[in-house]
């Protein structure tokens, strides 16, 4: 695959944007100040269940600073939430649902004044029996959270392809096991915020960390019962989001209700303890799977059931439910298949969409079962991933399509390069190997908008502006967008500026979430450019007297192919352009989704929802001490097919990332909630994330092709590599000790009573 | 009742009148604008708040802004000297040791305090230098490679 055609494309190239944050430049939310601004803060529910019968602010409104107090009552919408169908928030609420629901929110000059406030707003309430376990939410007579839900069950999504008991009955062996996974959190460095403005013509501003500003229009506009045109939100630098930011939160709604209220500016930030404890999180989720095989390891049929803890609200619960079992159709040929999938309402803290939104948990399940099933068989698990691995051309008997595949490759070279056959199975060492593979959507459209739309102007020196409506949340989407305007217009990227994310100025776009934006605004940035390319093109066909079809944008020329010295620089022809005729405008338009995609039928659920899918293989080496019961990752090596790779220093940095968050995953993340519902660890001193130490040596092969469909032949890469990082480890603690995590997180202590109960059974 | 703080920030002799339960980040970012150094947690356990004490790396979170008095503080902000940004900072740009970048400014001043005390550190003693800042974006891989490239050559 060569990249030497391209003169941007496949170079590593830093973010346009790495200076500004480099010097402390780049402006956050919690960094912006205006003029008047006040102080706001949220006042969260002590209990995990009750009815707000009556907020009284007056004391606190007494106080010196304090400008006004929101609660409840000052909502005057409708509820909203990420789909039409599960609508069921209205940010400050009347009844709380967990604690730090958000009750009430105040303005005041400070932030000390802001929290003394909160202390003096006394509520009264109801409190009601609570529940906080799914399975308990789910029984007859069960304290019901929100009365449009029966049984608390907010989503519940099944599939039913083939005949999953015909094929139970051809298998050879089967399997039947149960899986965990532990909820954690984002844990991104910046606490999220907004700042909201209202000026006297009706029109509100609110400048926000998002994934998604065009998802808080929609829903403060429903919230405030007023149109979405009278809100503007802007899309600040954001400090990571892996999911986390795409919803909009009660402080969107509180803050812009305290800046029509005051007629001020309101900033509201939140403490780490709020961004760990009233925002989002993974849902825990239980994991039945059942297998069935031929002896030589094919899959003749599997059934999942999968049990998620959704927490409050139901944020994303039909989406992350039906990814669950989706993506289990992905990297493996699966002739029959089955799935239920239930998102269950309780008490806690709201789970919401995390890097896999879905995936991982299944895929632990699956990838570990795998092993497992591998073992009983006496086959190689990297042998068993080949025999059923997903080829190009592929389509599932759920309807996903797989315009390119290389899957086996990326076991192939995978296993290769981390010594798979060298280093397994070595009895006594306490070294394993593990393996796991994957695969993931790039976008999944189900219903609804979902496109990316893209400006590209020229401006009269020559620079280019891109004006997009992703939303770069660190991941390095503007500076994707500006890499292929530069390369479609022959100039350096760093000629290219790009305005982004605002919903008064630029396009919609649904938001940085399931793997989309490189495949959706990439697609969306070459349409545009070549738009205006075509329109200079013209113009300097005319200029050099030669045709249209035989100029070359390169270098910030245009010339002639075979004539280089038959040219013009690109800014003369920029300003030539400009001038012509009448006058002319040099902007071009893109909006793009895949055509090879059909939103999945209402009942059974078929369709292929993306375009593309990524795929890839995860080998960790751990080493075991079975005294102490500790895990050292000692490597980790990736197979990894994201089609043409744009750009590498971005995509390793994607990889590395990945990786470390596995390792939290794995060994150190699990948000801990008392019996009351409480959360007890919502700070970085009690809930671990990895830090420089612990990080594992990596190894990356890329073994994808130019995909047809992706921008310049590219795929996600985003998430796929992290819902493999888990059971890859939790498969190489197994080869090399024999202990086998069925319930995440791994800790010592799992460790040492698997091989105490190794020792005993190895007694009797 | 307001303290007086006399210090240096960035070069730059200081005199302000402040409430003596400030926090050194409080006092960078509200009352003279240095938006650069971050909290991330105010609790001390991310690390984004460093900036530096006469050279050291401190937790600027947890630190009194009257503890500083008459000493030299530098930020980010103070590492582009005449428009030109510091190799440091320029090396992690380049290397894409950034993402989202809100760790970066807490994590270059941890590097350029352990470049000044020490030209040469090997790549455990990177490591360790910097693990008291939390990143959740790049796994750390280029931030290490960053640093790296700034080592003396032997």
């Amino acid at each position: 695959m060569s990249s030497e055609a391209f003169s941007q494309i496949g170079r590593g190239q830093p973010q346009i944007d790495g200076l500004a944050k480099a010097t402390g430049g780049a402006k956050f939310v919690a960094d912006l100040e205006l003029p008047r601004m006040l102080i706001g803060k949220l006042l969260g529910s002590p209990h995990p269940h009750a009815r707000v019968l009556n907020v009284d602010a007056s004391k606190a409104l007494a106080l010196k600073g304090v400008k006004a107090v929101v609660t409840g009552e000052d909502v005057p919408g409708k509820k909203y939430g990420v789909f039409v169908s599960r609508m069921d928030e209205t940010g400050l609420t009347k009844k709380a649902r967990y604690i730090g629901d958000t009750v009430a929110a105040v303005a005041a000059v400070d932030e000390e004044t802001a929290l003394a406030a909160l202390d003096l707003i006394e509520v009264d309430y109801e409190v009601l029996p609570a529940v906080f376990e799914p399975e308990e939410a789910m029984k007859e007579g069960a304290p019901q959270l929100h009365d449009e839900y029966v049984h608390n069950v907010v989503a519940d999504t099944h599939y039913d392809f083939g005949n999953v008991e015909e094929g139970f009955r051809q298998s050879d062996h089967i399997r039947e096991d149960r899986f965990y996974m532990q909820s954690n959190s984002h844990g991104c460095m910046e606490p999220r915020g907004v700042v909201a403005t209202y000026d006297v013509s009706g029109k509100f501003t609110l400048w926000t960390s998002t994934q998604s500003p065009f998802q808080q229009r929609r829903d403060v506009a429903r919230a405030l019962n007023i149109p979405a045109s009278k809100i503007r939100v802007i899309k600040t630098y954001v400090g990571g989001g892996f999911g986390s930011r795409m919803d909009t939160h009660p402080s969107h709604v509180a803050a812009a209700l305290l800046a029509r209220k005051t007629a001020r500016p309101v900033k509201i930030i939140l403490s780490r303890e709020e961004e760990m404890g009233i925002t989002r999180r993974r849902a825990p989720m239980t994991v039945y799977v059942k297998t069935g095989v031929k002896k030589d390891g094919a899959i003749m049929a599997q059934q999942l059931r999968a049990m998620a803890d959704g927490g409050a609200y139901a944020c994303t619960s039909i989406l992350m439910m039906y990814n669950a079992g989706l993506t289990c159709m992905i990297p493996y040929r699966i002739p029959h298949f089955k799935y239920d999938g239930y998102q269950v309402y309780t008490n806690k803290a709201v789970t919401g969409p995390f890097r896999g939104h879905g995936a991982n948990q299944p895929r632990y399940a699956v990838e570990c079962q795998l092993d497992m099933i591998a073992e009983d068989l006496g086959l190689d698990p990297a042998a068993v991933r080949l025999r059923n691995a997903s080829q190009t051309g592929d389509t599932t008997i759920s309807g996903l399509h797989f315009v390119s595949c290389e899957l086996s490759r990326s076991i192939e070279e995978g296993t290769r390069q981390a010594g798979w056959t060298e280093k397994r199975g070595q009895k006594g060492t306490n070294r394993g190997l593990g393996i796991a593979c994957g695969g993931f959507v790039c976008g999944a459209r189900i219903a609804g908008h979902s496109a990316s739309a893209i400006f590209v102007q020229v401006n009269e020196d020559g620079g280019v502006t891109v004006i997009s409506g992703a939303s770069d949340i660190g991941q390095g989407c503007d500076s994707l967008v500006a890499q292929i305007a530069a390369e479609e217009l022959g100039v350096p990227t760093s000629d290219v500026s790009v305005i982004a994310a605002d919903t008064e100025t630029t396009p919609i776009d649904n938001g940085s979430f399931s793997s989309r934006v490189t495949f959706y605004a990439g697609n969306a940035t070459i349409l545009a450019a070549r738009q205006v390319k075509q329109m200079m093109a013209e113009i300097a066909a005319s200029l050099l007297e030669a045709s249209a079809e035989d100029l070359v944008f390169r270098d910030r020329k245009v010339f002639v192919q075979g004539s280089p010295d038959r040219s013009i620089p690109f800014g003369q022809l920029a300003k030539a352009t400009e001038a012509f005729g009448h006058g002319r405008l040099i902007i071009g338009q893109g909006q793009w989704a895949p055509t090879n995609t059909q939103f999945p039928d209402k009942t059974t659920k078929w369709g292929n929802i993306s375009g593309s899918y990524s795929f890839s293989t995860q080998i960790a080496e751990v080493e075991v001490d079975r005294e102490t019961g500790e895990v050292k990752v000692l490597g980790v090596t990736i197979g990894d097919d994201c089609g043409r790779v744009l750009n590498p220093l971005s995509v390793a940095g994607q990889v590395q990332g990945s990786v470390a968050m596995g390792v939290g995953h794995a060994f150190m993340e699990h948000l801990v909630f008392a019996d009351n519902g409480q959360l007890l660890n919502p700070t970085f001193l009690d809930f671990k994330m990895p830090t420089t130490l612990d990080c594992p040596p990596m190894k990356l092969v890329e073994v994808g092709r130019p995909d047809p469909i992706g921008p310049y032949g590219a795929k996600e890469i985003g998430e796929g590599l992290l819902i493999t990082a888990v059971p890859a480890i939790c498969n190489a603690i197994y080869d090399a000790v024999g202990v086998r995590i069925t319930e995440l997180p791994i800790t010592p202590e799992k460790i040492l009573r698997g091989l105490e109960e190794q020792r005993r059974r190895e007694k009797q | 009742m307001k303290k007086r703080l006399e210090f240096t920030v960035n070069d730059e002799l200081l005199d302000l009148e402040i409430e003596p339960h400030k926090t050194l980040l409080e006092v960078l970012r509200e009352e003279l604008g240095y938006t650069g150094a971050k909290e991330g947690c105010g609790l001390g356990a991310c690390g984004a708040c460093t900036v530096l004490v006469e050279g050291a790396p401190v937790l600027s979170c947890l630190t009194l802004a009257l503890e500083v008095r008459g000493k030299k503080v530098t930020t980010i902000e103070g590492l582009v000297k005449n428009g030109q940004p510091d190799p440091l900072q320029l090396a992690f740009v380049n290397h894409g040791a950034i993402q989202c970048g809100f760790c970066t400014p807490g994590a270059i001043m941890s590097a350029k305090a352990l470049l000044g005390r020490n030209a040469r550190p090997s790549d455990p003693e990177i490591r360790e230098a910097l693990a008291g800042n939390l990143c959740r974006c790049t796994g750390y891989t280029k931030i290490i490679e960053a640093v790296e490239s700034q080592v003396e050559a032997k």
